[in-house]
């Protein structure tokens, strides 16, 4: 039933295959760079920075309206099944919320990915879901609701620095791929 | 140091389809079980409010973890997650009731974290790559789980890609070396010389992927006909 209804929902918005694996491709490499680069600097929401830019870079290079959702719901699939996940089965939603905020940012405004200002603006609106995201997950677990605030902005402010990081690089790399004619 | 580690991911991923027919050293339970078990005691593991119920759950994840056997789990790593993670939580906890009361209350909410994370790795420890996928296709659309099994089987190929590109860059002059990236003004060369090529190799590879599956007639048939190692 839920199978069935997925596949209608994908025979209505039906991606391009190409599209489909390179928004695939962001998300794998979204989850996978992080391995890669090991940034063990101990400041929670570091990470943010990876995430945030593969997601708005997959919705800046494609002109697929739910493309960072749908890279979102990828790479916390791919997170949670390979081990990397440190939420469990929530990472996906974790990934899903960020990504919804996203295209949601493209959607409302379509200038986005040529202006700085405004990446920087959705990015740190789509890295601030952290602090829902994080809330959360602490209330499910029974923490104290004012240490699970304490907790949830300690880890929201440090997402949403890293995350504004990652989406200030967006314009300069969708700039470049419109120059060497690779999106339109 | 960023070669090495390139390296490593690189025959972990290339490993990961290939190592199917690795014998499993643990109890062989079908993927469907498996997920299901690990999903089940991650969520019990959020439920857990009492001590008791805890050990419960810490009991039955011991009891799979025993079953199973999952090979290269990183103790280190594993362990510094969860003292960072204590660390955090038990020094709030204390900021909040103002005394050493709520180090026990601190210490049940890191352990609770810590399991619900848990059982998801074993299970990735215990499953191949190319499983984990098959089982995907389970719950997901066929179109999904193709794209997610294609990215993960070429991921190494795109990786090896990148650190080529990395190399030449570092050739070049670039100033992208780990200790270059130390210092945040270098990173727009990161991107200029790295990220964007990239992303162009990544795209090339998606397009010319799209058009081997599609003069495959891709799409004919609703359900996967073939899966690597079939």
């Amino acid at each position: 039933m839920m199978k069935r209804l997925s596949a209608r929902f994908c025979e209505k918005f039906r991606l391009p295959l190409k599209d489909a694996l390179f928004l695939g491709f962001c998300a794998v490499f979204a989850v996978l760079t992080r391995v890669v680069l090991r940034l063990h600097l101990h400041i929670s929401g570091h990470a943010m920075i990876i995430k945030v830019f593969f997601l708005m870079l997959a919705r800046g290079s494609t002109p697929c309206l739910y493309g960072a959702s749908f890279t979102a719901l990828l790479a916390g699939t791919a997170a949670m099944f390979l081990g990397f996940a440190k939420a469990g089965p929530l990472i996906i939603v974790k990934y899903l919320v960020t990504g919804i905020v996203i295209d949601a940012g493209a959607f409302l405004l379509p200038m986005l990915f040529r202006s700085y200002v405004l990446c920087a603006l959705v990015a740190g609106a789509a890295s601030s879901t952290k602090f829902f995201t994080a809330y959360g997950i602490n209330a499910l677990v029974g923490m104290d609701p004012v240490v699970n605030l304490q907790r949830s902005l300690l880890e929201a402010a440090g997402a949403v620095v890293f995350g504004v990081a990652g989406g200030l690089m967006v314009p300069m790399v969708v700039r470049r791929l419109k120059a060497y004619d690779v999106i339109k | 140091m960023a070669g090495d580690r390139f390296s490593r991911l690189h025959t972990t991923l290339a490993r990961g389809s290939h190592h199917d027919n690795r014998p499993d050293k643990g109890i062989p339970l079908p993927v469907g079980v498996k997920m299901l078990l690990a999903l089940t005691l991650s969520c019990l593991a959020f439920l857990a409010r009492t001590e008791t119920f805890l050990g419960m759950v810490t009991a039955a994840n011991l009891l799979v973890f025993v079953l199973l056997r999952p090979q290269g789990v990183s103790w280190w790593r594993q362990g510094r997650l969860f003292v960072f993670q204590t660390t955090v939580i038990v020094v709030l906890y204390i900021l909040r009731f103002g005394s050493l009361a709520g180090v026990r209350d601190g210490l049940l909410i890191s352990w609770q974290l810590f399991l619900a994370f848990w059982p998801t790795m074993v299970f990735a420890k215990t499953t191949s790559q190319a499983k984990i996928v098959r089982a995907m296709n389970r719950i997901m659309p066929s179109r999904m789980s193709f794209v997610m099994a294609t990215c993960l089987k070429f991921a190494p190929h795109l990786l090896e890609e990148v650190r080529d590109i990395y190399e030449g860059q570092v050739l070049r002059g670039a100033r992208i070396l780990p200790k270059d990236l130390a210092r945040p003004w270098n990173w727009p060369d990161l991107v200029h010389c790295v990220v964007v090529p990239a992303v162009v190799q990544g795209m090339a590879l998606a397009g010319n992927i799209a058009m081997a599956a599609r003069v495959r007639d891709f799409g004919l048939h609703s359900r996967r006909t073939c899966w690597p190692g079939d």
